[in-house]
């Protein structure tokens, strides 16, 4: 392997992380609570049809409903596990006092970090590629195409890799796991329901200044929301697929604007999805160089000098 | 190999390291002996650079550690007071992780790690996981891992501490071997008998301060006409400490439970008549043993005295 490609954090994490039956477990575990929910909606669906009209129909609404739940609960649970996997990378080696000999081998602070959230993230990555199959039951329904999958993955890894690196920055932050991990999980929170509350309530404020827009606002806290990403790549994809057009993957990042909104300037007139992902890419970017910056032994001598 | 100039770090008003100044020769066994918090371990993440110093310079083979800390790496051992293992790697990939750290390519670094677990004795050990080794085995393992890249200069913080007389027999007999490599070795201990035979020359550290260095010899012939007496007593140890103190001829009294350990000037007369003093002022004196001169009671001295004259 190219040198510079080659992590020693990330290589060693890799190679144990797969032994032993731990890892297996909870794959095994993760596959079985997002089928059984599956099964357990598609029961409750064939039978409400049953009960009103007396037969049962396979058509793409109802693989649509199945994707739209498949993805949200896919969402929920990477968005919980994600924290858990990263929240304690740099602080447990403090724990076990394994940072000071990492620090002072060639490995750059920069590289631990990524070594150590690329590791992490693997495992995330692993559970959502092993969740395709279950994915792959929609296609029997019909309604959504491969590159709507894909493009659903995409997101999945981009927000995984954003949740991540608040994970990684908190446990560079703070020296014990146990609170990283809460301040990671109320950071999420925070994210996931705060910011949703603030957006609607500057939308609200907006409106009611102008009364008749003929434009759509988006506050840029929803940008750092991937629940409202997800939402906008959801009603993307339903719409398009309603209406039987297939567009590709280009298609959907620049053609297409059924979504929550579009405003002026080029950033808003991308699809909110991809600024989204972009806000998302460009924070965790930003939290990855803090973490560097956080665990490196001189900063404090080279901030003097 | 390594040369600390007027080196400072402070912690706010706190001084851990006070204008240390120190050399060491290379494939020197350098022992730097200093009480609990005496500034040992600062001074070696000081220089293994995990720490930076408010003020002053070290050198590891003329390279300045805090200008280029990457190039100084790669002189530098460091095993810290700690044995900072993982436990989910076994012993020949915990050696090839660290090996991979440092930039080893894989073939190298499995020849190396092979003849390091030689080196200390873990050959049979090799797919045994770290978490199963004993604490002596560990240790050694730790000592292994600072080794693989190679270095110059090896920092050991207390590498002895907390292990029985057969682990610390061991450790000491791989340093002899290290130094026979040509490695120069600064080595750490709050006990400055259980390094003092392997070392070339001390340096006696305490509260942040260099207070003596030189060879072993040389402290001793400098600590020549100091004698420790150990004398237990059955009651009033506060006055008979009271009363030892007055004594000119007396440079420290420590106290442990009823036996106190005194150090002081003279020749055997002058000892006579601390005893004399003792029981004539009622002191209930049960035992007055003279001690052979040793470096024990040197670092005794020297660390709980810093006003004596060396």
């Amino acid at each position: 392997m190219k040198r510079w490609l080659y992590n020693p954090v990330l290589a060693s994490s890799l190679k144990t992380r797969m032994r032993g039956w731990r890892t297996a477990a909870a794959v095994t575990a993760y596959l079985g609570v997002m089928l059984f929910i599956a099964y357990i909606f598609f029961k409750i669906s064939f039978e409400n049809e049953i009960m009103h009209s007396l037969s049962v129909s396979a058509n793409h609404s109802v693989g649509l409903r199945v994707y739209m739940l498949l993805a949200v609960l896919q969402f929920v649970l990477v968005l919980l596990v994600t924290p858990a996997q990263t929240a304690g990378v740099i602080s447990s080696e403090r724990e076990m006092q394994t940072l000071d000999l990492l620090l002072c081998t060639k490995m750059s602070p920069l590289s631990i970090i990524i070594g150590k959230l690329l590791s992490s993230l693997a495992f995330i990555l692993l559970l959502v590629i092993s969740s395709i199959p279950l994915f792959s039951l929609v296609f029997l329904f019909g309604g959504i195409a491969p590159e709507d999958v894909a493009m659903l993955f995409l997101f999945y890894i981009i927000t995984a890799f954003a949740v991540g690196s608040i994970g990684v920055f908190y446990s560079a932050l703070f020296k014990r796991t146990v609170v990283s991990t809460v301040v990671s999980y109320v950071t999420i929170f925070f994210l996931g329901i705060v910011s949703v509350v603030l957006g609607v309530y500057m939308m609200a404020v907006h409106y009611s200044q102008v009364p008749r827009p003929n434009d759509y606002y988006v506050p840029f806290i929803l940008y750092i929301n991937p629940a409202v990403g997800l939402s906008d790549l959801l009603s993307r994809q339903a719409g398009v697929t309603a209406t039987g057009v297939s567009v590709g993957i280009w298609g959907l990042i620049f053609g297409v604007s059924s979504g929550l909104g579009v405003q002026q300037g080029w950033f808003q007139k991308l699809p909110l999805w991809v600024g989204n992902c972009a806000v998302m890419s460009v924070i965790a970017a930003l939290l990855i160089c803090a973490s560097a910056w956080i665990i490196r032994p001189y900063k404090r001598l080279r901030r003097k000098s | 190999m390594l040369v600390i100039r007027d080196l400072v770090k402070k912690y706010g008003n706190f001084i851990a390291v006070d204008h240390l100044n120190m050399e060491v020769e290379r494939g020197q066994i350098f022992g730097f002996i200093g009480p609990n918090g005496a500034g040992k371990t600062t001074t070696m993440r000081i220089i293994a650079t995990l720490l930076a110093p408010t003020s002053g310079q070290v050198l590891v083979d003329g390279i300045d550690v805090f200008k280029d800390p990457i190039k100084a790496r790669g002189k530098i051992g460091y095993m810290p007071d700690f044995f900072g293992v993982y436990d989910n790697l076994k012993v020949m990939e915990y050696l090839d992780f660290y090996g991979s750290a440092y930039g080893i390519e894989y073939r190298q670094r499995r020849k190396i790690a092979q003849d390091l677990l030689e080196l200390v004795d873990l050959s049979d050990k090799r797919d045994a996981y770290v978490d199963t080794l004993s604490r002596g085995m560990k240790q050694r393992l730790c000592l292994a891992r600072c080794l693989m890249h190679n270095p110059d200069l090896l920092i050991l913080d207390e590498p002895a501490s907390g292990m029985d007389p057969r682990a610390r027999a061991e450790i000491k007999g791989i340093l002899k071997e290290l130094k026979r490599m040509g490695k120069t070795i600064l080595i750490s201990s709050h006990i400055l008998p259980e390094i003092a035979e392997i070392c070339d020359s001390v340096g006696i550290i305490d509260r942040g301060k260099l207070v003596i260095q030189g060879s072993v010899e040389h402290i001793m012939q400098r600590m020549t006409g100091r004698t420790a007496v150990r004398i237990k007593v059955l009651r009033d140890v506060d006055r008979a400490v009271s009363l030892l103190k007055e004594q000119p001829m007396v440079t420290s009294v420590i106290e442990e439970d009823q036996e106190l350990e005194v150090i002081c000037r003279g020749s055997d007369e002058d000892l006579w008549q601390l005893l004399r003093i003792l029981v004539n002022n009622d002191v209930p004196v049960i035992s007055f043993r003279k001690m052979e001169g040793n470096l024990e009671q040197i670092f005794m001295e020297v660390t709980s005295d810093e006003e004596v004259a060396l």
